[in-house]
């Protein structure tokens, strides 16, 4: 997920290197109240050890091995405030030091790695957490905060590289920087990210938090409880977004309807034909078919639609805190070990 | 002959089979890799020790500055003359380097632009010729221009030079402190790697976890590192804050490094003209 550099043009890693500033001024202001002065090194060596995470190989199936990113972790085991800094200081010296990663692009990557992963990661996790009161809600909260704390850093690079070629063009139409649509950044970005990176991030940062929670159970980071509130501006400004979706020049790539299949191009051929069973079956005439709802601008169905979306997941994990709830107070000795 | 008989008989008879282990093979090529990849961390946190004595040695927040500055100018020029220019600049540079940091320079830059060179095939086949061989050239340029500043300067001058920048010291303290550590705890979690491969010996289902108890592992152990750092500070009297006793003038090769960087500058105003 580091993005080099002149993939993204010079005015948008400005904005996003300006749009890191007051995180970064928030975050240093909330390290000094939060963190004792004696344990300022431990932001440094915890970036040390942020570092260190991503040389960590890990097995996937069919024999190759990835490596997580471990934002989440961070902001689990030292605050999403800390993680931030950490992060920013290992992804600076990635930069410098190492090549990896660009120097203009510092902003954008900073953006997505020390800022959007951690913080999404951790107010997921804390907001399950806090709602599903067992050791099962804490690594239900774990496993999703950290798979989607990933995935939307993904989904926020492949915005980056989506309106490159929106805003930026020549005299003769060409892109001057990344040369692909949103329609393609994102799926290229979140496919991978969905099926493979994002349970890697998972499966690492639960095994990790288990092993210290076994080892050494008096480390974590105890945040504040009404923090959990911040998940809700953080869901509604994503919700904001979600007209960019329209920014893109075709529908998203894999989400064609029937019409537009025939015109998919695949290895430089245009299909030409639409598979018979997309005519015909595979038509459950979604109750708001293609986020568009009848007699609204297509924005507003945009908005509506990511709206239901997420309070349908609210009440799904509202429903399923309640049931576990009631199971907790069942065996309190056994509430955490 | 008589005497190894009786020795032979004495022995209890499971001593006297034969036996014939192999260790059923199993997969270990994640720690192998992640042993690799700490390793390369490691070997070049201790090269840049040696990075500062070439012969011909430019101020150092002088040249962080031309660099920022050459990045900047190649990423915001649309003319791909310049950008040439600039590549094959940097390639004379390249040249005078001694050779065994030459190619690790080269390695990681062919390497990134390679791989943006694939990333950009589909944008040049559907017509798309412009960004795909400029930004696939402005790569190069700037991942060369980067390795030639980190390989050709010591890090502790690097972050000295930051601290001209104007920025701040608490920025500078954590900067240094991760670079050590990445090394200390590099070197801690390189031998608990060993560990776990000598110790797998034959099929070991435990492995898995095992890695996640060598990053837990770490972390306490950081945690631990960072309070006795903290206390061994506070008894030599170190509160955080840096000072310079570098009064180092420019010498005329600066000057001339500076009158490069403004050759470059002019081009590229002319060059965005034509």
């Amino acid at each position: 997920m580091h993005i080099p550099d002149n993939y993204l043009s010079p005015s948008t890693c400005a904005a996003m290197g300006a749009a890191m500033v007051p995180v970064w001024t928030k975050a240093i202001r909330k390290v000094k109240e939060e963190i004792p002065k004696a344990k300022i090194p431990l932001l440094g060596v915890g970036a040390a050890f942020s570092f260190l995470l991503m040389m960590f190989n890990v097995p996937l199936p069919g024999g190759t091995t990835g490596h997580a990113v471990g934002g989440t972790l961070l902001a689990i085991l030292m605050g999403p405030y800390a993680a931030c800094i950490s992060v920013t200081v290992a992804l600076f010296i990635q930069a410098l030091l190492f090549g990896d990663g660009g120097i203009l692009a510092f902003g954008a990557n900073c953006f997505n790695m020390a800022f959007v992963l951690p913080f999404f990661g951790y107010y997921i996790y804390k907001l399950i957490k806090d709602h599903v009161r067992s050791e099962k809600g804490e690594y239900l909260g774990i496993i999703l905060g950290s798979y989607a704390g990933i995935n939307i850093a993904a989904l926020c690079a492949a915005i980056e590289f989506g309106i490159q070629p929106l805003l930026f063009k020549d005299g003769a139409g060409q892109a001057l920087y990344c040369p692909y649509p949103l329609s393609v950044s994102i799926p290229a970005m979140l496919i991978p990210h969905l099926l493979v990176a994002g349970i890697v991030e998972a499966v690492f940062t639960v095994a990790i938090v288990v092993y210290i929670k076994k080892v050494s159970p008096g480390t974590f980071y105890k945040g504040a409880k009404e923090k959990t509130r911040a998940v809700y501006g953080l869901v509604a400004g994503l919700i904001c977004f979600t007209p960019l979706g329209l920014l893109a020049t075709g529908t998203a790539w894999g989400e064609w309807g029937a019409d537009e299949i025939k015109e998919v191009v695949s290895g430089g051929n245009a299909l030409g034909f639409v598979p018979h069973g997309m005519k015909e079956g595979f038509n459950f005439g979604a109750v708001l078919p293609d986020y568009a709802v009848s007699g609204l601008p297509e924005v507003a169905g945009y908005l509506l639609s990511a709206v239901a979306g997420v309070a349908i997941m609210i009440i799904f994990f509202k429903i399923l805190g309640n049931m576990k709830k009631d199971k907790a107070g069942n065996n309190v000795g056994s509430y955490r070990n | 002959m008589d005497h190894t008989e009786i020795k032979v008989n004495d022995m209890p008879e499971w001593l006297l089979k034969n036996e014939n282990y192999i260790p059923s093979a199993d997969k270990d090529t994640f720690v192998n890799k992640s042993i690799l990849s700490v390793f390369k961390v490691l070997s070049r946190i201790k090269k840049q020790d040696s990075a500062g004595e070439t012969a011909f040695q430019i101020n150092v927040p002088l040249k962080v500055f031309g660099t920022l500055v050459l990045i900047l100018l190649v990423s915001l020029t649309r003319s791909f003359v310049f950008v040439i220019i600039v590549n094959v600049w940097l390639l004379a540079v390249l040249s005078m380097t001694d050779t065994t940091r030459m190619i690790v320079i080269l390695k990681l830059s062919m390497g990134i632009t390679f791989f943006t060179a694939i990333i950009m095939l589909p944008a040049f086949v559907l017509g798309n010729t412009y960004s795909s061989i400029m930004i696939t050239t402005k790569v190069f340029a700037t991942i060369t221009a980067m390795g030639l500043l980190s390989h050709s300067t010591k890090w502790s001058a690097l972050t000295q030079a930051l601290k001209r920048f104007y920025l701040p010291d608490i920025f500078i303290f954590i900067l240094d402190i991760t670079i050590k550590y990445i090394y200390m705890l590099g070197e801690f979690s390189l031998n608990m790697f060993y560990a776990l491969k000598l110790r797998s010996v034959g099929k070991n289902r435990g492995k898995y976890s095992s890695m996640a108890g060598i990053a837990g592992t770490v972390f306490l152990q950081s945690k631990e590192m960072a309070e006795d750092m903290y206390h061994a500070m506070e008894c030599r009297g170190f509160t955080g804050e840096y000072h310079m006793n570098d009064k180092s003038m420019f010498k005329w090769r600066d000057y001339l490094y500076i009158g490069i960087i403004a050759v470059f500058f002019t081009l590229f105003i002319y060059f965005g003209k034509v």
